[in-house]
């Protein structure tokens, strides 16, 4: 009867995780190209660390710019980042992107941006649960650069181009008929 | 007296004064035994030195985390800006 009951809680535990899973995207097949990189950057940052990320800038910097990104990390789960640049062209392969655009066309996943040329993509894909944005995805690919992005959470475009002193570039929103509004 | 004699009488065997062998084994049990507190409190100050190390060190490594994971946030957050608005910038170019 104990062992069942034990069963039966590993059971419910590994339940309780699966959404999570399933919501990650894993960035997988680029494991190689850091080598091959002139640059290259690995950020995979949970809810623990972007708690712990919130808190000390906006504890340490006691500054407006602490405050505005503590806000922006308030909303996310995580975030993977995974980047690449190259000093010549062809070091990867569009194919190369496959396992993680495959993952992108499951259900949930909606691509809201595509631009595609010979060997340049750009795409950005959201998720939604329920009406809410849960998630988004971006992929870029260019002939020297390569970058795939993961958030999970939402972010308040508005609230990430508050963080220029931090070197976040503003983010050029589409207007939306509310004329006179800052970029 | 010569030399020889005065070493031979200084250096003879001599046996020990009756009861010698008692009167040392009762000394030795008579020795006070040594005070306890000290092993005690050298361990109770030992003990508080590796508590106070162990909560600086990891003070420290959390601190350390977490400046890190606040970099990693901003330049995460950094190339995230910029390939939305260079995702645009694709779009707006392929509208025109």
């Amino acid at each position: 009867m104990r062992r069942l009951f034990l069963l039966v809680l590993i059971a419910a535990g590994i339940a309780a995780q699966l959404p999570g899973q399933l919501l990650q995207l894993r960035i997988t097949g680029l494991d190689g190209l850091a080598a091959k990189a002139k640059e290259s950057v690995d950020i995979t940052l949970d809810s623990n660390l972007l708690q712990m990320a919130g808190g000390f800038l906006a504890g340490n910097g006691k500054d407006k710019d602490g405050k505005d990104l503590k806000a922006v990390l308030a909303g996310l789960k995580a975030i993977t980042v995974r980047s690449f640049e190259f000093n010549e062209a062809g070091q990867y392969r569009i194919e190369d992107l496959e396992p993680i655009r495959a993952q992108l066309r499951t259900p949930g996943w909606s691509k809201i941006v595509s631009s595609q040329k010979k060997d340049e993509i750009s795409e950005i894909y959201t998720r939604i649960e329920q009406g809410k944005v849960v998630g988004f995805a971006i992929i870029s690919a260019e002939p020297k650069e390569l970058a795939v992005i993961a958030i999970e959470g939402s972010i308040d475009l508005n609230d990430l181009s508050k963080l220029g002193g931090l070197g976040v570039p503003a983010i050029a929103i589409p207007d939306q008929g509310k004329k006179g509004k800052k970029e | 007296m010569n030399l020889d004699d005065e070493l031979r009488a200084a250096l003879r065997r001599e046996d020990p004064s009756p009861g010698f062998a008692q009167r040392v084994v009762a000394r030795a049990k008579s020795k006070p035994a040594p005070r306890s507190w000290f092993p005690k409190m050298m361990w109770a100050t030992a003990l508080a030195a590796m508590l106070v190390i162990g909560f600086g060190a990891m003070s420290e490594y959390r601190e350390n985390q977490a400046e890190r994971a606040g970099r990693e946030a901003v330049l995460a957050l950094r190339i995230t800006a910029e390939k939305l608005n260079s995702a645009r910038d694709k779009v707006i170019r392929r509208e025109n």
